[in-house]
């Protein structure tokens, strides 16, 4: 397949952008949403080399990857309403009780 | 599938079916009476495991002699902590059947990851019980410390699995497989490029954060210091013993590494620094103690290190003795804590004659992380340095030998508190242990001082499990 690169170029692309965002944002959601983002580059980077490969492992894998994120959304925003009860607040600047 | 496949793989059907069943019953009935049903699941999973010596080989998971042991060895502090838990929840009105159902659920990831034969089943247990985890931590939810420990570990898990993925899939891309067994041997049509070297560096640092090996060890004092005690109990032994079994599982891939030696050796190092140096001025028992257990990881790395010269068994060896000792601290922590959490080392003195039981297993389990005879854990630092020396490591030895000097202090520091200073203003009437709590007790000193004084039988098991190194 010929353009290979092409969707590996996109799949660094979604990468970085996810990298970036969780250094950067302060909003807990946002940096969640960012995570997701690498995901999503992981699931790209699996789909083009499986079917690269001629191999259907990747593309198996991708779908428990799909899996893992939909729990991690449902445990992570279930987390996220209760640190919002507790602080009325889901910034990270204010997730400060413990230090050193 | 076939029949001898199902015996052999139901340990693990005992604990996902089980914590299906406690969720269920929850709902149904509710109360105290889902503790003792989810330890006598578990110890059924033992039970089986132990006396069915079976081995099977399917698609993704193998049941071996190793996965059975770390198994047994999983499901034990399993047990341990759920007999905590049981007393210590119900003092602190954490009530519900979440705490036994998700504690089931994350001892039967720990047995799929430690039985994983290729990287999806090994990338599926290392995230189910890291899932339990983050309900675990945040169990306590009106707790403003419990909530934010569990954001915090939330946030940094779901990045390092996402990073442990993108290694996983650079790994696929560069070797065209997912099974271990292939990757294991870089066969001459197709040797390792520069793709398996990337996707290595970052499964490797995805297992740096589960065993909190500096640099991916930041997250480590903060939750164990927000999660009740009994969970730290859990995720600072079984958690660990789990990914180093999954590190082992991948020692063959890290080891083919040009550079994947060198990786470990400074994993090891920073560790061991940055642990031991940052215990020292801790005034909490469990940011110590979170401190120390990243100190101890970089020890059982330093087997990793030492791999050609049977540093794996002393790895293996380490971890489990470590949890052992995590276990007796971490339970005395919880026994010791009434409706509120006795965090303060201060808040310890003069315990050890309050309440004997506990502030033996304490001083016990201390010792036996600071590495003093007769307590196991001078075994284990035995094991382990002799292996460092004999792989010629010397400079790695030496750090180790030294941070472990400064280690003494500060685990000596609670046993002084605990003995030697008087308890500050008149004792209150003294809460009667439970039984679970004297179980929960005496199980890890007795394994300690055990382990600490005929340490043989262990060693050899390992050394049939683990041939190669």
């Amino acid at each position: 397949m010929e353009n290979l690169n092409s969707y590996l170029i996109v799949s660094a692309i979604l990468f970085s952008i996810g990298t970036i965002g969780v250094l950067t944002r302060k909003n807990a959601i946002v940096i969640f949403l960012s995570i997701e983002l690498i995901q999503n580059a992981v699931n790209l980077t699996f789909v083009a080399f499986s079917r690269h490969l001629g191999n259907l492992d990747g593309q198996v894998f991708v779908f428990f990857v799909m899996t893992v994120a939909a729990a991690e959304a449902a445990v992570g925003l279930a987390l996220m309403i209760a640190f919002y009860n507790n602080k009325e607040s889901i910034d990270v600047d204010d997730v400060n009780l413990m230090k050193w | 599938m076939i029949a001898g496949d199902l015996m052999a793989l139901m340990p693990l059907l005992i604990l996902a079916v089980g914590s299906i069943i406690v969720l269920l019953a929850g709902a149904v009935r509710p109360g105290g009476w889902l503790y003792p049903l989810a330890i006598a699941i578990i110890a059924a999973a033992v039970v089986w495991t132990i006396a069915v010596p079976a081995t099977a080989v399917m698609p993704g998971i193998s049941i071996t002699p190793f996965s059975r042991f770390f198994s047994c060895f999983l499901d034990g502090t399993g047990i341990v902590a759920m007999l905590l838990a049981a007393g210590y929840n119900r003092r602190r009105g954490i009530i519900g059947e979440e705490y036994p159902a998700t504690l089931l659920f994350a001892l039967a990831g720990m047995g799929t990851a430690c039985a994983a034969t290729d990287l999806l089943m090994l990338f599926l247990g290392l995230e189910s019980f890291t899932f339990a985890f983050y309900v675990l931590v945040a169990i306590e939810r009106n707790s403003d410390r419990g909530g934010e420990a569990g954001l915090k570990y939330l946030l940094n898990g779901t990045l390092s699995a996402a990073i442990l993925g993108m290694g996983i899939a650079l790994v696929y891309a560069g070797s065209g497989t997912l099974k271990l067994a292939e990757l294991a041997m870089p066969g001459a049509a197709r040797p390792f490029g520069t793709l398996v070297l990337a996707g290595s560096c970052l499964i490797l640092f995805g297992l740096a954060f589960k065993l909190s090996l500096v640099p991916a060890h930041l997250w480590t004092a903060d939750v164990y210091q927000g999660a009740t005690a009994p969970v730290t109990a859990l995720l600072s032994t079984a958690s660990k013993g789990a990914s180093l079994g999954v590190v082992l599982l991948l020692m063959p891939l890290f080891s083919a590494l040009p550079a994947g030696h060198h990786i470990l050796w400074w994993l090891a190092l920073l560790s061991m620094l940055c642990g031991n140096l940052a215990a020292l001025v801790q005034t909490s028992i469990k940011r110590m103690l979170a401190w120390s257990s990243v100190a101890q990881m970089g020890y059982a790395a330093m087997g990793l290190v030492a791999a050609p010269a049977g540093g794996l068994r002393a790895a293996a060896f380490y971890v489990v003795l470590y949890a052992v000792a995590g276990l007796a601290t971490f339970g005395a922590v919880a026994v010791l804590s009434d409706d509120g959490e006795r965090d303060a080392i201060e808040g310890y003195r003069g315990m050890g004659y309050v309440n004997p039981l506990a502030g033996a297993a304490m001083a016990v389990g201390l010792f036996s992380l600071a590495g003093i005879p007769p307590a196991g854990g001078f075994m284990a630092k035995f094991a382990v340095f002799s292996a460092t020396l004999r792989e010629g490591e010397i400079t790695l030895a030496m750090v180790g030998i030294l941070t472990a000097l400064v280690a003494v202090f500060f685990y000596l520091r609670v046993v002084v508190t605990l003995y030697m200073r008087p308890a500050e203003g008149p004792v209150t009437a003294v809460r009667p242990l439970l039984t679970t709590e004297v179980v929960a007790l005496v199980i890890p000193t007795a394994v300690l001082i055990f382990l600490g004084i005929y340490p043989s039988p262990l060693l050899d098991l390992l050394m049939t499990l683990l041939p190669g190194g």
